[in-house]
């Protein structure tokens, strides 16, 4: 039997309910003993324009998404043009009939540059400019059309408010029926995803009976899927995952300032101010909860989470790119007078206000890069919800052992990806406590005996010392002594060197495949798991390839990195910006001139297809930069 | 250093630094009143801390014998607050210029007072940038011309006093930089109340500010105290609407006549530590700077799964 791997498409208005189909839709295929892994794209919009979640489903955990999608389900007619070229011959559309008489030029909430492509695509196949028009272009792709009458199948089986309200569980309860999900399953997604919401979850069972009544009287009516043993896992998004590692590393202090797509992180937080213990915890009696500070600006975010590090507390700050600019004075602080914060920092996409809502990863340079002057910074990235988790532990690990700021970068589509994670080891990364001061007497804060760069860390409320962003003392007064100045800056950056020492190489680069392989990708972030599985699939069409995979900028693997690209064949750099970043940062640290690329720029995830499809064009010398463009 | 001095009463507040401000300049009156405050509070020197932007005002700390942040220009106040909200056994002092707090820094001097979280700004006011060769401050009024100027202020003033009880800060005052027993008597009392503070303290610049001199200052301050009936103070909330109300008109008063003395202090409103005991009921016992985030082996002590039990899927 072949394998069971769905690929889903659920659009709609955003406000529409689409995050509650999502979670049923995911709820019930995990409690089947299925793995879901999804991606959430939406306009910098509250209500109205058009959003959708990106699936696959597949009982071994799925690490990629792909075009075409097996069904694409059509909350609003907009998803119907939006997404016209995200289905192919196979694929089965699921609309409500009322959309048949839908003109295009009445959907006012795509904007006129996507209207204006849909409009050439359907003019050069002399169709229709409306919902007629789309379908016909479905259907002679071969792609089955399923009208489903959604006012008429609710208002015969609920008469609690508008039917509208229950359109997103009609949608995905045709779904789930149409891929054959057992309907104990489906219902019991419903509970999951109204679990804060008791009254209505009767309502909505019933119209999940009304879709699978609908299915099964039709001649759509599949085979039944297999289901199988449920495990416990955690439903987290790539925002969730960090909170999560960054309260279990010890953190006690967030601040932020609202920001797209970063605040998820501390809002959740935010709701778990009381944290809950576990056993070990019993004995101890100085636990109490986390504090998150909503701020002014991010000026005051970050430097905010400095102050708080100055009495003992592991602090943290997160926010995106227009936020992260406004921090790098706060930023160059901390690196000068050594202070351990981390910057979890959420990338969209750029420049300026640029792609609020999308992906992006064009911030690396400018994370290595923040701030004037010259002082030490840890730059760290992850790629998958485990290594958001631990990450997460780990920056603040860093930022105590190392008395420096840590910036975690993490881009979108990983903040926005929805993933089952089945196990958090509590006990997989210890906590390093910062170098504690013992002498409390005549306490030199900025002690220059020592060797790996390192002083003694002091505490306001039990140590007197002195700080100030210019250049100091021991004791941290101002000093501009020329011999006192050489010390300092050779003290501070000393400290990346210890780092560089201390942190064992499977935390900067990976290197995932065969040693020796035909292709070698270089990447970083959330194209991990993407290209894990393109190497599976290249394997499977007699092609090897493998994947040095990025974790840790400053300090930078340079020895470990040349080691690989100099007996690699084939490199290809595959990066979501325009200009190869990492690729720039491996020429500047070894030398190497990555000369193949794969990036995208349009603020949309890459899938496993595109990649394939551009891997063989640069094999084939057709091109050596290719730019991916999928996605709506 | 003295620590481990028997009698915190006569442990001495000012260390061994050089000032190195202009002869003549009010900060010298600032920090003798800080010290006096703190030496008749019997302040235990680990539980104050004193956090400046840039400037002047901002070398502060460094003659201070107490924990002292010099940091960046505007930003003295999110790190007193970081300090204050990870700590609040802590009593943290803000020291920053009238540029620093109210021009660059004026977001976070507005965003102070919504939080009220406790820490006490001290605005040194003296109307110029004096460590930039005296520009106009945004205290400096329209059309004034100080020496350094090229020409006359072409902006107008703010007035501290008004924007802090805008903004929402509990505890609002004024002093002159020689009236030193009352400043130290104001700061002592900004310390002792719950909430957040500004106490503006008028001073000369005496390289910059022509204009406002010593004894430009000297022939206009009165003490609002001396008016037996002045009574800033709102116990209960129906006693706000008045005395806010006096207080801000009050600070209307500029020219001839400068009042100078406590305007306003509302002990109704709570504190942001107060409010986040609400949420974590062990916060104040065991704030973030107190707490243990680690077992005896070293591995975390939060639940992750019962901690985010919504996102638990069984």
């Amino acid at each position: 039997m072949q394998e069971t791997d769905i690929n889903l498409l659920v659009g709609g208005p955003q406000g529409g309910g689409i995050d509650s189909a999502a979670n049923m839709i995911s709820m019930a295929f995990s409690l089947a003993g299925y793995n879901i892994y999804g991606i959430r794209e939406f306009h910098s919009n509250i209500k109205g324009r058009h959003s959708y979640i990106h699936f696959r489903i597949m009982h071994e955990r799925p690490k990629s998404l792909k075009y075409p999608v097996d069904i694409m389900v059509a909350l609003d007619p907009d998803t119907l043009f939006e997404h016209m070229f995200d289905v192919a011959k196979g694929s089965k559309v699921v609309y409500d009939s009322a959309f048949n008489t839908f003109n295009l030029k009445n959907a006012r909430m795509i904007t006129s540059d996507t209207m204006g492509r849909i409009q050439d695509e359907l003019a050069e196949k002399n169709l229709s400019f409306d919902v007629k028009g789309v379908l016909d272009y479905f259907k002679s792709t071969g792609i089955d059309v399923i009208a489903i009458p959604f006012d008429k199948l609710i208002n015969e089986n609920v008469h609690d408010g508008p039917a509208n309200r229950y359109y997103n569980t009609l949608g995905a309860g045709t779904t789930l029926a149409l891929l054959g999900l057992d309907e104990e399953h489906a219902d019991d997604g419903i509970k999951f995803a109204f679990k804060k919401k008791p009254k209505v979850v009767e309502s909505n069972i019933k119209v999940i009976r009304a879709a699978y009544d609908y299915v099964e009287k039709s001649p759509l009516k599949v085979a039944t899927l297999p289901t199988y043993p449920a495990i416990p896992r955690m439903l987290l998004t790539g925002n969730d995952a960090t909170a999560l590692g960054k309260l279990m590393g010890g953190l006690r202090f967030q601040t932020y300032y609202p920001i797209t797509p970063a605040s998820d992180e501390s809002t959740l937080l935010e709701s778990h101010e009381d944290m809950k213990f576990l056993q070990n915890a019993d004995k101890i009696v100085n636990k109490a909860g986390l504090v998150v500070v909503q701020c002014e600006d991010e000026l005051s975010a970050i430097n905010m989470a400095n102050g708080a590090a100055l009495t003992g507390t592991r602090s943290a700050t997160a926010t995106s790119g227009p936020g992260f600019s406004l921090m790098a004075e706060g930023i160059g602080y901390a690196g000068m007078t050594e202070i351990p914060v981390v910057i979890t920092f959420y990338q969209r996409g750029g420049p300026s206000t640029g792609l609020p809502t999308r992906n992006g990863q064009a911030d690396l340079l400018f994370a290595l890069n923040t701030g004037h002057g010259e002082f030490p910074k840890m730059v760290i990235s992850s790629g998958d919800m485990e290594e958001c988790i631990y990450d997460g532990m780990k920056s603040l690990n860093y930022a105590q052992r190392y008395q420096m700021p840590v910036i975690h970068l993490i881009d979108k589509t990983l903040a926005n990806t929805m993933d089952l994670v089945p196990e958090i080891d509590v006990k997989k990364v210890k906590i390093v406590k910062y170098n504690e001061n013992t002498n409390h007497e005549n306490f030199k804060r900025y002690s220059l005996d020592t060797e790996n760069g390192i002083s003694p860390y002091g505490v306001f409320g039990k140590d007197i010392f002195w700080m100030t962003g210019d250049e100091h003392d021991e004791l941290g007064h101002v000093t501009e002594d020329s011999a006192m100045r050489d010390k300092m800056m050779e003290k501070r950056m000393q400290k990346l060197v210890t780092a560089d020492r201390e942190i064992p190489l499977e935390d900067k680069a990976v290197l995932y495949g065969d040693e020796n392989a035909d292709i070698t990708y270089v990447t970083w972030g959330s194209q991990k798991s993407l290209l894990i599985d393109t190497i599976s699939e290249l394997k499977k069409q007699g092609i090897s390839a493998n994947l040095l995979y990025l974790r840790m900028f400053e300090p930078f693997p340079a020895e470990y990195v040349a080691k690989v690209l100099k007996n690699s064949h084939l490199i290809i750099d595959v990066e979501s910006n325009m200009t190869g970043q990492a690729a720039k940062v491996i020429r500047m640290f070894t030398g190497i001139n990555i000369e193949n690329f794969i990036l995208k720029y349009n603020g949309r995830h890459m899938t496993l297809d595109e990649v394939l499809k551009s891997t063989k064009n640069i094999m084939e010398k057709k091109t050596a930069l290719e730019v991916l463009q999928e996605g709506s | 250093m003295q620590k481990g001095v028997e009698d915190k009463g006569k442990y001495n507040f000012r260390n061994n630094i050089t000032i190195d401000w202009c002869p003549g300049c009010g900060d010298f009156g600032i920090v003798s009143a800080v010290t006096q405050a703190l030496s008749n509070m019997k302040m235990d020197p680990d539980d104050v801390v004193a956090v400046s932007g840039i400037g002047c005002s901002g070398k502060t700390p460094h003659y201070l014998n107490i924990a002292g942040v010099h940091t960046l220009h505007g930003r003295a106040i999110p790190y007193a607050v970081g300090v204050k909200l990870s700590n609040p056994n802590l009593n943290v002092l803000v020291m920053g210029g009238d540029g620093d707090l109210l021009s660059i820094g004026a977001g976070h001097f507005v965003g102070e007072g919504r939080r009220n979280s406790g820490v006490k700004v001290i605005l040194y006011n003296n109307s110029v940038y004096g460590l930039t060769k005296g520009q106009a401050a945004p205290t400096l009024p329209l059309g004034e011309k100080v020496k350094s100027l090229a020409r006359p202020n072409i902006m107008g003033k703010i007035n501290p006093i008004t924007l802090a009880m805008a903004s929402g800060y509990s505890f609002v005052a004024r002093a002159f930089s020689s009236e030193i027993k009352q400043l130290s008597y104001i700061i002592e009392r900004a310390i002792k109340h719950e909430g957040s503070a500004v106490i503006e303290v008028l001073q000369p610049c005496p390289t910059y500010n022509d204009v406002n001199t010593l004894d430009w200052y000297r022939q206009r301050v009165y003490k609002l105290e001396d008016d037996k009936s002045w009574d800033p103070v709102v116990n209960k909330k129906e006693e706000d609407e008045e005395k806010f109300d006096t207080g801000y008109r009050k600070s209307l008063e500029w020219g001839d006549h400068i009042p100078i003395g406590i305007f306003y202090e509302n002990n109704t409103i709570p504190s942001y530590t107060n409010r986040l005991a609400g949420i974590v009921p062990e916060y104040l016992k065991y704030p973030p700077a107190l707490q243990e985030v680690a077992d005896k082996d070293g591995y975390t002590i939060v639940d992750p799964i019962k901690t985010f039990s919504e996102k638990d899927v069984e």
